[in-house]
């Protein structure tokens, strides 16, 4: 696995001229262009504050509800976009798939650094929010950020090579995936915060990894403390799921030409 | 040295599909073969073999033509080469690195410039970044899109896509490259160029494997040629001789279809086609000329005992496998007779009258009945240029000589004649 890890980067130029394909393929012939990075995140925020201000209020510790949001919305949004189009990369790419020989985690990878990308534009609107209101952020909470930012990429990447694989034998697992991820969003502390589900249930609630990630987020940016022990069953879980996804597909990746 | 490529006992079979779709049967299913467990033959599944006990290798600086019809198996086993696919059984072998010419602008991306698509067609194919930078002037220049470089692909012609796939896979200077079927798109100066270019890698030790229908471009870049049919290696030989035998095989087939009585084969052994040779009036070697001039198609031959009355038979192809024309002894009432020993037997075409393309001529040495042949051989290709450039080759077969008239019915008196010899 390092051995086949060293070869992915020796590919970095390949993943590259790939990512920068996908983001040009996708804002090339738009007016609004990268500016549609923003929008998805930025709506979803808007409709969620209308709603848990005005109709149903949710405590949020004190820290405007937009911002309370946003902080979550952004890392979901990677996640979500990040899942789906990794799901359908091999799919859409089965013609140069099955003609030239190229490692092929180099599509899902490269699917998840153009959606990275997106997320690098929404993060900086997130900074603006975050001085805006004021907030004070540690540098000792600072330092944990990218650990935050690798446990999620792993959880995406495991997920991600998994899914692109399995979809290649069965496309049931693109609409399968996504409405996985719908559940999965309301089971995450994205609208709401992880304190409003009882106690007891806690335990079992922090082994969904993207609890731990998006609570680290907000305690790291919002909330001006360190991550607590959450962040620990999340870690493990998404480094868990990115060696079982790779092993996957090293497994069944050179049956990929033959399916297609 | 080993050989930079090696196919032992190689044999592909395909699943012809999912037998059952419950999700059960499909899931175990699916897990069988994930993990390579169970019983592979349950089920009573239906398989395609693709490939049947195949074996070969190249040395460096080879070249090898895959022949055979569609559906014989050329295409797995480039796949299996270029690492696409495994084998069900047996060994693949490659040492070294390999550029896969397989479907030209299978790596580009329709709305991106051709300079982006150099790129990343270039990172695809194994390039970093550095290496398409020191290499991007000649690939430019040889695909010769110098205007268009930061067009959007998706605006080119089918043959400036061509151009510049063959310019990014052939600029790698592969040890191993694969060209699979894709220089039929462009023009014959473009062939041209890609064949002088292929010749020149290959004499830089490139080892080349090259799928074809067009037996005049497998003549005019590959030595040795194997002959594929239904996933099996029929016959191994220099490709001048495996392409005589698919062409015979091709020309049985033509007659068992015609139910015709009376076998053509080769018996061999009375006589052979030692060379052939295409020349010119004055007698010289002959690898350009113009559809005006004459042309002479020489047999040299040795007989090894006195045949008696024969016949013999030339046949000219265009690259693309027309067969342009026949010319036999017999029906020209030409008689020959073959004694023990050497010769040479000439046709002459004047004048030539051919559009201009690649050709080449084959030969038969055919039994005084004109039945079987015991001999045969073929020729280096030459081309046929057009006097007036700009005219597509093989946009036609024939340039004859012509005589214009127009005969207005307002003076029907006058009528304009002239006499234009080729132009």
């Amino acid at each position: 696995m390092i051995l086949q890890a060293r070869q992915l980067l020796k590919t970095r130029d390949l993943v590259w001229a790939w990512t920068v394909r996908t983001l040009r393929g996708r804002y090339q012939q738009s007016a609004l262009g990268w500016f549609w990075a923003i929008v998805q995140p930025v709506a979803t925020v808007a409709i969620f504050s209308v709603v848990f201000t005005r109709i149903v209020p949710v405590d949020t510790s004190g820290v405007p509800y937009i911002l309370f949001s946003y902080t979550a919305v952004v890392p979901w949004t990677l996640l979500a976009s990040s899942l789906t189009d990794m799901a359908m990369s091999l799919v859409q790419n089965m013609n140069l798939v099955g003609k030239i020989y190229f490692p092929r985690e180099v599509l899902p990878v490269a699917a998840l650094l153009a959606r990275l990308a997106d997320f690098g534009i929404s993060f900086v609107l997130l900074i603006a929010l975050i001085m805006i209101y004021g907030v004070t952020v540690s540098p000792e909470g600072l330092l944990f950020l990218p650990l935050i930012l690798l446990i999620q990429l792993a959880l995406i990447l495991g997920l991600g090579l998994g899914s692109a694989a399995l979809n290649v034998f069965f496309r049931d697992v693109d609409p399968l995936l996504k409405l996985i991820i719908q559940i999965w969003f309301y089971a995450s502390p994205v609208l709401y915060p992880e304190t409003l589900v009882p106690e007891r249930w806690q335990g079992l609630y922090f082994l969904n990894p993207m609890a731990g990630i998006v609570a680290a987020y907000r305690d790291v940016l919002i909330y001006n403390q360190l991550p607590g022990d959450y962040l620990l069953p999340s870690a493990l879980i998404s480094c868990a799921i990115l060696l079982i996804g790779y092993w996957f597909f090293k497994r069944v990746e050179f049956q990929f030409a033959d399916i297609i | 040295m080993p050989p930079v490529l090696r196919f032992l006992n190689v044999t592909k079979r395909y699943n012809l599909g999912l037998t059952r779709t419950s999700l059960p049967a499909i899931v175990s299913q699916f897990a069988r073969q994930a993990l390579k467990r169970g019983d592979e033959s349950a089920n009573g599944k239906k398989y395609h073999w693709a490939l049947n006990d195949v074996s070969f290798d190249l040395e460096k600086g080879q070249s090898l033509a895959l022949i055979g019809p569609n559906g014989a198996g050329k295409s797995t086993i480039l796949k299996l080469l270029a690492k696409i696919t495994n084998p069900t059984s047996g060994q693949v072998e490659v040492n070294g690195q390999l550029s896969a010419l397989i479907e030209l602008g299978a790596g580009f991306h329709p709305d991106l410039t051709g300079r982006e698509n150099i790129y990343l067609n270039g990172t695809i194919l194994g390039l970093t970044y550095k290496d398409i930078q020191k290499r991007f002037d000649e690939i430019v220049a040889f695909s010769e899109i110098e205007e268009f470089i930061d067009t959007p692909v998706k605006r080119y012609s089918s043959g400036m896509t061509v151009r510049l796939g063959f310019a990014v896979a052939s600029c790698i200077e592969p040890d191993i490259l694969l060209v699979d079927e894709v220089l039929a798109v462009g023009d014959a100066s473009f062939r041209q160029k890609c064949i002088d270019r292929i010749r020149a890698l290959l004499n830089n030790g490139t080892s080349l494997i090259f799928v074809s229908h067009d037996m005049g471009l497998v003549r005019a870049v590959c030595e040795r040629a194997i002959y594929i049919e239904h996933g099996r290696v029929l016959h191994t030989g220099t490709s001048n001789n495996v392409i005589e035998l698919y062409n015979q095989i091709l020309e049985q087939r033509r007659k068992e279809k015609m139910n015709r009585s009376g076998e053509s084969a080769i018996d061999g052994g009375e006589a052979e086609i030692t060379r052939m040779d295409v020349v010119d009036s004055a007698g010289n070697s002959v690898t350009e000329t113009f559809g005006d001039q004459s042309l002479e198609v020489r047999i040299h031959y040795t007989a090894y005992r006195d045949i008696g009355k024969a016949n013999a038979l030339v046949r000219i192809y265009r690259s693309d496998g027309l067969s342009v024309c026949i010319v036999r002894t017999h029906i020209d009432e030409f008689s020959l007779t073959l004694n023990k020993g050497e010769g040479a037997i000439s046709v002459r075409l004047e004048p030539l009258q051919f559009f201009g393309g690649m050709y080449y001529a084959v030969a038969w040495l055919m039994n005084a009945e004109d039945s079987d042949g015991f001999a045969s051989g073929a020729s280096e290709w030459f081309e046929v240029k057009n006097r007036v450039a700009g005219r597509e080759a093989q946009e036609a077969a024939f340039e004859p000589f012509r005589t214009w008239s127009h005969a207005p019915k307002a003076l029907q008196n006058s009528t304009q004649t002239e006499n234009v010899k080729l132009p």
